[in-house]
């Protein structure tokens, strides 16, 4: 089995009395998907907020590749390889494909800030690291505002990648997808795992999609894992039961069958 | 039936067609047609036609032309500032008090010598020693804003009153009265007074006298040349669109208009953009103020007042749109042109009473704003 990329060692978080995790460990592989599951307010966000800089821990250690690191800020995370897809993308819908693929890390010629943008040579690598994971765009000056919400995620994605990420974190990206888009974003996701030297964190509320692109899972409530392993061990049953937070789903179909 | 077979077919065909075949190629028309600029645009043109038939002569003819663009440049001076910041999702009220600092400060100084006791100032010295104090100013406006996080609204709202009382006060401290006059015309003699109260671009006027379109009634030439505030217009406005559409921090600007937290998480230094801007309207509040103080030799504690709304509504007029991150400076340049010339032009149509010509900018800002919603729907998908 490979090295693993990242080692989350016993991440404890706590908001002011109340704590958001209680000693989390993982580990994440280059080429697999990592399926973070886990009832809403578990802290699955939370988890990958410390992972990508956005809040520190409270105690605990993360890894990089063996190596203890810090990370003070999201920059010094992604400067690590750690890219996060956030919720809402973090893109701007009223600017062109390529203002929002090179938005912060533009190339230009000339001195910051004032260099003057390579528009040309940016349009040409948006649209063919798009093309790379699957989406065909026939224009990257149009406005993000009007593609789809999976060519939005692809986007996402794709500029992660391009800017070093090894580590690819994905915050339920199919929870506001039509059928069809939700199926593309996990293509995206396949094909990006077929390159083999990225890892990917994904978050999802959704079982079928969890068990269609996932190599290994984490179960956590309640800030805690509690469970955790490879996709051949876990049965559809376990992952159910495990993602509700671990009570018994009977119990809970049982009362939902008592309502009328 | 018939109709359902051939609707089963095309939607077999659909399942091969790609996303990127759905856009149709743009061809140069469809392009321009759909710019952010063209309503300000076609608004422009329509008015233009407009004057020229309801008013005529009085505002082509050289001297209405000259007049006409001092009013424009003006405001095209400042709205280019707020448009900027407006692009960057900031709002600045203060800028028609900080014209009327920026102006008591130069004057107080001409008047009286600089600060200290250093002895009678130059107009060099006066301008870049109040540059300094309107950058710190906007600086401090736009230093309060990202670490407070306020509304941008009440931060400038509150130096919209803090300036124009520090105005006053200045003026009566060290002048006596609100007002200062009969400050000796600079422009004649010193060069750099010149740059701001003098003439520019006097070729057009040369070449229209040599077409014989530029007498006055002594057969001599007329108007001699534009005020210099349109050759700052212009370089400001140059230098904004070339920063806004071209260049990095360009794109940051919009970034951090658009979604400030996509922008931040995507090390977009935001605060930083902010604050510059703030600065930047200061600076444009400070250009108006010294084309003003240059070219009429006077200053009082109530000029500026109301231009901060102008230079925002003309930015509207332009295409901006009011929550940030879409915008461009061309707009603005027709929005300047729109707002300034049915300002100063309405007054000319006689059978029109003059005193209308706030009725007609709010609608037309009403009319812009309710256009630049449609486009803004366009691009985000109706929310
Ligand atoms: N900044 C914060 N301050 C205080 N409490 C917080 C903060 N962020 C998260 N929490 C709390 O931590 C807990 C875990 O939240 P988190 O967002 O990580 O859950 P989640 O697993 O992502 O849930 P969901 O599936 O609904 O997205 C919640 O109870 C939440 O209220
Ligand atoms: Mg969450």
């Amino acid at each position: 089995m490979s090295e693993p990329l990242i080692r989350l060692e016993n991440i404890v978080k706590r908001f002011g009395n109340f704590t958001a995790l209680g000693g989390v460990s993982m580990e994440v592989h280059p080429g697999e998907v990592h399926a973070l599951l886990g009832d809403n307010g578990a802290g699955k966000s939370t988890l990958i907020k410390v992972l990508a800089g956005v809040h520190q821990p409270t105690s605990g250690a993360i890894h990089v590749d063996g190596q203890p690191v810090v990370f003070r800020n999201p920059l010094a995370a992604s400067d690590a390889g750690i890219g996060t897809v956030y919720q809402d993308l973090a893109l701007n819908p009223l600017t062109s494909v390529t203002r929002n693929f090179f938005m912060g890390r533009e190339i230009t010629k000339g001195t910051r800030p004032f260099g003057i943008l390579q528009t040309a040579e940016m349009n040409r690598i948006t649209r063919e690291e798009m093309a790379r994971i699957g989406i065909n765009i026939a224009d990257p000056e149009q406005a993000v505002g009007t593609m789809s919400g999976g060519q939005k995620q692809t986007l996402a994605i794709a500029r992660a990648i391009f800017f070093g990420a090894r580590v690819l974190i994905l915050d339920e990206p199919t929870s506001a997808l039509g059928q069809k888009q939700q199926l593309e974003v996990l293509k995206t996701i396949k094909q990006v795992r077929s390159r083999g030297d990225i890892a990917i964190i994904l978050i999802t509320h959704n079982e079928v999609h969890a068990q269609l692109v996932a190599d290994r899972y984490t179960f956590l409530s309640l800030g805690q894992v509690i469970g955790s392993g490879v996709a051949e061990d876990l049965g559809g049953e376990d992952i159910r039961r495990l993602m509700a937070g671990g009570a018994q789903m009977a119990d809970l179909e049982e009362e939902l069958a008592a309502i009328h | 039936m018939a109709s359902t077979t051939e609707n089963g077919a095309g939607s077999v065909g659909a399942g091969h067609q790609s996303e990127a075949d759905r856009l149709k190629e743009a061809g140069w028309f469809s392009r321009l047609v759909h710019r952010p600029e063209i309503g300000a645009f076609s608004g422009m043109v329509v008015l233009l036609v407009l004057l020229a038939l309801a008013a005529g002569d009085v505002v082509y003819n050289p001297l209405g032309i000259k007049n006409n663009l001092a009013i424009i440049a003006q405001l095209g001076i400042i709205a280019t500032g707020a448009c900027m910041l407006m692009i960057a999702g900031e709002f600045d009220l203060s800028i028609g008090s900080m014209i009327g600092f920026a102006g008591m400060s130069m004057a107080v100084m001409l008047k009286w010598g600089l600060p200290f006791g250093l002895g009678p100032a130059s107009p060099l010295a006066a301008f870049l020693i109040t540059l300094c104090i309107t950058l710190a100013i906007g600086w401090l406006i736009g230093t309060i804003v990202v670490r407070t996080r306020l509304s941008s609204f009440i931060v400038s709202l509150s130096f919209l009153f803090i300036l124009r009382g520090a105005t006053e006060v200045c003026f009566r401290t060290f002048n006596g009265s609100t007002q200062v006059s009969g400050l000796p015309d600079y422009k004649q003699t010193d060069f750099f007074a010149a740059l701001f109260g003098g003439e520019t671009f006097q070729w057009f006027y040369d070449v229209l006298f040599w077409l014989g379109l530029n007498f006055n009634r002594a057969g001599g030439q007329w108007v001699t040349g534009f005020d210099a505030k349109v050759a700052w217009w212009l370089v400001i406005a140059g230098a904004a669109w070339f920063v806004l559409s071209r260049t990095q921090v360009g794109n940051w600007i919009y970034a951090t208009g658009g979604n400030e937290e996509a922008a931040r998480a995507n090390g977009v230094p935001t605060d930083k953009v902010k604050v510059s801007l703030f600065m930047f309207t200061a600076f444009c509040a400070t250009i108006f103020a010294a084309t003003q103080v240059f070219d009429t030799n006077t200053a009082d504690a109530a000029k500026g007042n109301l231009k901060e709304l102008e230079a925002i509504a003309a930015s509207v007029v332009g295409g901006v749109i009011l929550s940030g991150g879409f915008g461009s400076i061309i707009g603005v340049v027709f929005g300047a042109v729109i707002f300034g010339l049915v300002q100063n032009s309405v007054f000319y149509i006689s059978w029109i009473d003059g005193s209308y010509y706030r009725t007609f900018l709010g609608t037309v800002l009403l009319v812009a704003a309710l256009s630049n919603e449609t486009i803004r729907k366009r691009f985000t998908g109706g929310i």
